[in-house]
């Protein structure tokens, strides 16, 4: 696709992302953490729909031979160093790469810090990669590169069988969780914004959430 | 439009929307959907500005060239985008600061700036180390059962989780 049609195509999918972003509170700092403090379940409950619902898109659009897959190689060092790094930055950051641009349009300025702190790393890790992939290239311990292995290269059944497999999986595994911690309960709970019983003040900032 | 004034929707259709946004990055873009990697597009675009020689950088100059690369710089000027039209539609456009960060590190603003910019900048250094964020490797590797997207986001929630333990609950 040519360059202007695929910004315009960008924006779009972008807008319905974020959209969904707010909408679910998942870029709420909040949220991100209450997740991995095992308070609020929210986040996980985003990720696992949206992981299931690709499952299927590509279960379909790839078993049917229409699409490539786009996996990324495991380099086992970069996987577990760049994973470590990624979730103390999104403790500190209270954002991920995406949902920092989600905070910064809902309002929140501090986002910006965030999105200008996140340049510099992105930058820095382009001016230091060579000497950074070879530091975390740990063929030594025989975890280098694993290439684009994926589950089907360590499970028996082809890509179809296994993402419909795991896509069901998750849809159990949400129902029980669901069953355990109502999304509705949480959201009243957690949401900043407040809900209907309480009254947000847009001009003065939000009450906090009773406890 | 009362869909999208809802002061908040369900996790899961808002999972399954995000999800359901891999058809079109597959089928028009090849490739899934990401947004660490505009970090790098941007930065890279701003520097050589400055200093043209930044496009001779491996690294950068192959953040820079494709139609891709510029996709999903807007993708993630979308996402600002709909979450200011969400957040106006519904009534709750967010003040200058959570007023989590009080409660959770005793931060007022300016030193939350401070730790914002420290946070981003490790966020995005682990996120290009591992070649891939909570949407790179949570959302799309994972619905392409990676091994790299595995162990990716398995190292995430370990020092996430670990971390958030030493503050207050959010």
């Amino acid at each position: 696709m040519s360059l202007i049609p695929a910004i315009l195509l960008g924006l779009v999918m972008g807008a319905v992302f974020g959209l969904a972003l707010e909408k679910a509170r998942v870029m709420e700092p909040g949220f991100l953490i209450g997740q991995f403090q095992m308070t609020n379940f929210i986040m996980i409950k985003v990720m696992l729909s949206a992981i299931a619902t690709g499952l299927v898109v590509l279960a379909v659009l790839h078993g049917l031979g229409i699409v490539q897959l786009s996996v990324k190689a495991a380099l086992v060092g970069n996987m577990i160093v760049g994973g470590l790094l990624l979730g103390a930055g999104i403790v500190f950051a209270g954002a991920c790469p995406g949902t920092a641009l989600a905070q910064l349009g809902a309002g929140y300025r501090d986002a910006w810090a965030v999105v200008a702190g996140g340049l510099a790393g992105g930058y820095t890790y382009g001016l230091y990669q060579k000497e950074i992939d070879r530091a975390l290239d740990w063929s030594g311990m025989g975890l280098g590169n694993l290439g684009k292995m994926t589950l089907t290269d360590l499970l028996p059944g082809g890509f179809v069988t296994l993402a419909l497999v795991f896509a069901a999986l998750i849809v159990v595994g949400l129902i029980a969780l669901e069953r355990w911690r109502p999304w509705r309960v949480e959201m009243e709970r957690h949401d900043p914004t407040g809900g209907p019983g309480r009254s947000p003040g847009i001009a003065t900032g939000y009450a906090a959430p009773a406890e | 439009m009362s869909i999208l004034s809802a002061r908040v929707w369900s996790p899961y259709a808002a999972g399954i929307l995000i999800g359901l946004l891999q058809i079109p990055a597959f089928l028009l873009m090849n490739t899934a959907l990401g947004a660490s990697s505009s970090f790098v597009t941007v930065a890279a675009s701003i520097a050589s500005v400055f200093d043209p020689a930044v496009n001779a950088i491996p690294y950068f100059k192959a953040h820079v060239s494709t139609a891709k690369d510029w996709w999903q710089v807007a993708l993630v000027i979308g996402v600002a985008l709909g979450a200011f039209m969400s957040a106006r539609m519904s009534g709750t456009l967010r003040p200058a600061m959570s007023e989590l960060w009080g409660r959770v590190m005793g931060l007022n603003f300016p030193m939350r700036l401070v730790v914002a910019f420290a946070g981003g900048f490790v966020l995005l250094l682990g996120a290009r180390i591992a070649n891939g964020c909570t949407s790179g490797h949570g959302l799309s590797g994972l619905s392409q059962l990676a091994v790299s997207s595995l162990i990716a986001m398995a190292a995430m929630f370990v020092s996430g989780i670990a971390i958030s333990a030493f503050l207050k609950r959010a």
